[in-house]
């Protein structure tokens, strides 16, 4: 019973991870400004750490740390140098 | 019993995400959607994080989930900040 559940509740992170990627990536298409599609961006870079975390417990393997830490450090580079050269234009 | 918890903080984590990707299409204004991304998102990748920590229990895993989470708590606010700070001073 004990790997089943684990199993079903796993698939469902999974689950509610892929329709909030659905859901950022519909506001990086509409979205109207340039500033709209910059916070789906960084939502879609959080979603993607979320979703490698949710990995790492399924194929129990410690190593996928790194990878959300390096999501992390680019992902606010990334922010902060498009914010800054919207803002300077 | 620690299955218990560690299935819930994934499940809570990823419920988090899903709410702040719903306010981000729900919401009708910038700082609205940045109100709703930046704290839901964080609470749910803190969530996350300790629940795979509490997954594999090593220390290199905690001193690593430690570290993920002071960078994301202390950037963030800050990226939010920057974000709206270019729409207050927006030219074009």
């Amino acid at each position: 019973m004990g790997h089943q559940f684990c199993n079903i509740i796993l698939t469902f992170s999974f689950a509610m991870l892929l329709v909030a990627f659905a859901l950022a990536f519909i506001r990086i298409v509409k979205g109207p400004t340039a500033r709209d599609r910059i916070v789906a961006l960084d939502l879609v870079a959080s979603i993607t750490m979320g979703f490698i975390l949710v990995y790492s417990v399924v194929i129990n393997n410690a190593i996928y740390f790194d990878i959300v830490i390096v999501i992390s450090l680019i992902s606010f580079i990334g922010t902060v140098a498009t914010s800054t050269y919207l803002k300077q234009k | 019993m620690i299955d218990i918890v560690l299935l819930t903080l994934i499940f809570l984590g990823s419920a988090f995400i899903l709410v702040a990707a719903i306010g981000l299409i729900r919401f009708n204004d910038l700082y609205s959607r940045m109100h709703a991304t930046t704290k839901a998102t964080s609470f749910g990748l803190l969530l996350l994080i300790i629940g795979v920590s509490l997954f594999f229990n090593t220390g290199t895993v905690w001193l690593k989930a430690f570290m993920v989470v002071v960078f994301i708590y202390l950037t963030a606010p800050l990226a939010a900040h920057s974000v709206a700070k270019s729409d207050k001073t927006k030219k074009l």
